[in-house]
């Protein structure tokens, strides 16, 4: 027989119940449909922090005082050896893998213009700093060398700080305070907005040296650095080893963060987050699977009569069990396409509604609640079709 | 009447077993059927006429003995190749009709073409020309339940001829029925045998019975007697 008159039986049987089909089929829509929006999430959230990761410099390396055990975030500094300009100079001389360096110095401090203040993550740092971190002065111009050396008081500001201090003024020139020190503002940098969490905007970049001079600090809080390329991101990290420990008294107390090793452990993290999730909803389905199965066990019982009178007319065995185990497919099926629609569109609703909100509906999860939904509709169509096949043709027909 | 029987039966028994019982409701039953006859199975209810119908039918297997049809053994044959010879070579019209009430007349009528495995329009042209053949050629389009009994009665024997059966079985085809629309269904039987359809039909209506051409009858599981026309002659029909 051909499946497509078992497809007909099977739609002829649900429009024939409409209510009971659509109320069947709810359970495989809410499941399909959380596994779409909640992978479209996770998914998300990767692209997102992939993106945010690749805008701080490809290649990049910092390397951090203090010896941490994980390749990630976070550290545990057990507080030996500072890492210095000496250290910088040293690597700069002898690093033959690196494409510059820029020796960062954080601190918090408030800055003042006229009547206004604000407290500000104040960076020093040097000339370096617009390579290697990938960001740049839009007005005026960013710290040079001179600057550093000469330990200048000059200082480039955020878009942020630009704003809340100046308003529509130009700052360039003008002078402002941070903490008890004045500053002449010779720049101002390029708008980056929030990435990682941190508030590019919301920052004063001052040289190195001065803030030292001000803070009061001989080490640095970190140094940047880059590979020369990607191949060589494993050897240039081997390179600052061998030189930091030879300056450092062969102690290992300072570690190399790469971007590639931040970007891959955040991948992971999201990953599992998206697999959780994704699992999460998949129970939903499943659970959506025995209500079908519910429905048919009471359909095959509904229709006892009409199955012995199948049988007596000519249907086999299998055309039953196909019959029935097609009508609880094409439920979990419709059902799994109207969850698909109804998820997908509530992700990009979001989307549309909040733009910054990373949701991403990728075609694997689409195929994978469609795969999913259909062989739950199969798997839990099989004993309610298989109870249907076995009825005897004469017991099914006196059945009331 | 001549050449291979259609249906021959040897010896043919069948034993229900409910728990610790037995029931030998058939008890060697030997009967041939031949093409264009007219049978009437007669007997006390609980006699085995019902039994042996499905028997015949292949809607069930018998426990011992057997079964050939067009000469052929089926006692080893598959639920596939059974339900393959039930769609082609037997028709089923049941006390209660068994009609299916999400589908139209027509619908009705067609559907042991699907398992035929013809197209949908096919099947509608030959359902309708069944339902004209009778008498329902108007009521195609309507369903079951628009029906009078007699009228569902007529659906269910147009069905039972959908794809040229051998044989037709009924198994009180006039029980649910009133008199008078009892007669119309025994009128079309009686119009169909003319038309050359082999008929089995069991039967507690003696009218059934005088208009049959031979009459079996049994009694507790064994056949008591197997006459031509007697009951007709009896009557002076
Ligand atoms: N599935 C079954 N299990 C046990 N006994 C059965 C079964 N089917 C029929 N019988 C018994 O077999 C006997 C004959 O039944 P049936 O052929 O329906 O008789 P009739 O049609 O002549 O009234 C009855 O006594 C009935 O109770
Ligand atoms: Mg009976």
């Amino acid at each position: 027989m051909n499946p497509f008159e078992h497809l007909r039986i099977a739609f002829d049987a649900l429009l024939a119940n409409k209510i009971r089909a659509f109320l069947t089929m709810l359970g495989v829509i809410i499941g399909v449909a959380s596994v779409i929006m909640l992978v479209a999430i996770g998914e998300g959230a990767q692209t997102y922090i992939r993106k945010e990761l690749m805008g701080i410099g490809t290649n990049l390396l910092i390397i951090v005082p203090g010896k941490t055990e994980t390749t990630g975030m976070g550290r545990m500094p057990s507080g030996i050896q500072k890492i210095t300009i000496a250290d910088l100079r040293a690597l700069e001389k002898r690093a033959t893998l690196l494409n510059g360096l820029s020796a960062v110095v954080v601190s918090n401090a408030p800055v003042k213009y006229q009547n206004r203040l604000r407290n500000v993550e104040i960076i020093g740092t040097d000339q370096n700093f617009e390579q290697v971190r990938n960001l740049h002065a839009e007005i005026g111009s960013f710290i040079s060398k001179t600057d550093v050396d000469a330990q200048r008081r000059v200082a480039v500001i955020g878009r942020t700080v630009r704003k809340e201090l100046f308003g529509e003024a130009n700052p360039l020139g003008r002078t402002v305070k941070i903490g008890e020190t004045k500053f002449r503002v010779i720049g101002i940098m390029e708008s980056k907005g929030v990435t990682l969490g941190m508030d590019i905007d919301d920052h004063v970049f001052i040289p190195v040296e001065t803030a030292q001079a001000i803070f009061d600090q001989d080490g640095l809080t970190n140094i940047l650095t880059q590979a020369i390329n990607e191949n060589t991101i494993e050897r240039a990290k081997e390179q600052i080893k061998a030189i930091m420990m030879q300056r450092h008294a062969g102690e290992e107390d300072f570690t190399i963060i790469s971007q590639q090793a931040m970007l891959s452990t955040m991948q992971t993290i999201l990953a599992t987050f998206t697999y959780v999730l994704g699992g999460i909803a998949s129970i939903s389905l499943l659970v959506g699977g025995i209500g079908i199965m519910n429905i048919m066990l009471v359909s095959v019982r509904e229709r006892t009569r009409e199955i012995g009178l199948r049988k007596a007319i000519g249907a086999s065995q299998r055309d039953i069990l196909l019959q029935f185990v097609i009508e609880s497919v094409t439920l979990s099926v419709i059902g799994g396409i109207i969850g698909i629609l109804f998820g997908a569109g509530v992700a990009y609703g979001a989307k549309a509604a909040f733009p910054v909100l990373p949701v991403d509906v990728s075609a694997w999860s689409v195929a994978l609640a469609f795969t999913f939904a259909f062989f739950v509709g199969a798997f839990f169509g099989i004993y309610p079709a298989m109870k249907a096949a076995r009825l005897n043709p004469i017991d099914a027909l006196r059945y009331e | 009447m001549s050449g291979a029987p259609l249906i021959q039966l040897n010896d043919v028994t069948k034993v229900y077993v409910t728990g610790a019982i037995r029931y030998e409701v058939l008890k060697g039953i030997s009967i041939e059927v031949r093409r264009g006859e007219y049978i009437a199975l007669i007997g006390a209810s609980g006699s085995g006429k019902s039994t042996l119908l499905n028997i015949l039918g292949c809607l069930d297997v018998p426990t011992s003995g057997h079964y050939h049809l067009e000469g052929e053994e089926i006692s080893a044959k598959s639920d596939t190749e059974l339900a393959h010879i039930r769609n082609r070579f037997f028709g089923f019209v049941f006390q209660s009709f068994n009609l299916l009430g999400r589908y139209t007349v027509a619908e009705n009528v067609a559907l042991p073409m699907v398992y035929h495995g013809l197209g949908r329009r096919e099947r509608l042209d030959k359902a309708k020309a069944l339902l004209a053949r009778v008498g329902l050629g108007e009521f195609t389009g309507h369903y079951p339940s628009e029906l009078s009994g007699g009228m569902q009665q007529r659906v269910a024997i147009a069905r039972a001829l959908a794809n040229n059966p051998a044989v037709l079985f009924a198994d009180e085809p006039t029980g649910n029925l009133d008199s008078k629309t009892g007669m119309e269904i025994i009128s079309l039987f009686e119009q169909l045998n003319a038309e050359g359809t082999t008929l089995v039909v069991v039967t507690h209506d003696a009218r059934v019975a005088q208009h049959a051409r031979r009459v079996l009858t049994l009694a507790d599981g064994r056949m008591l007697t197997d006459k031509q026309n007697s009951i007709a002659e009896l009557t002076g029909a």
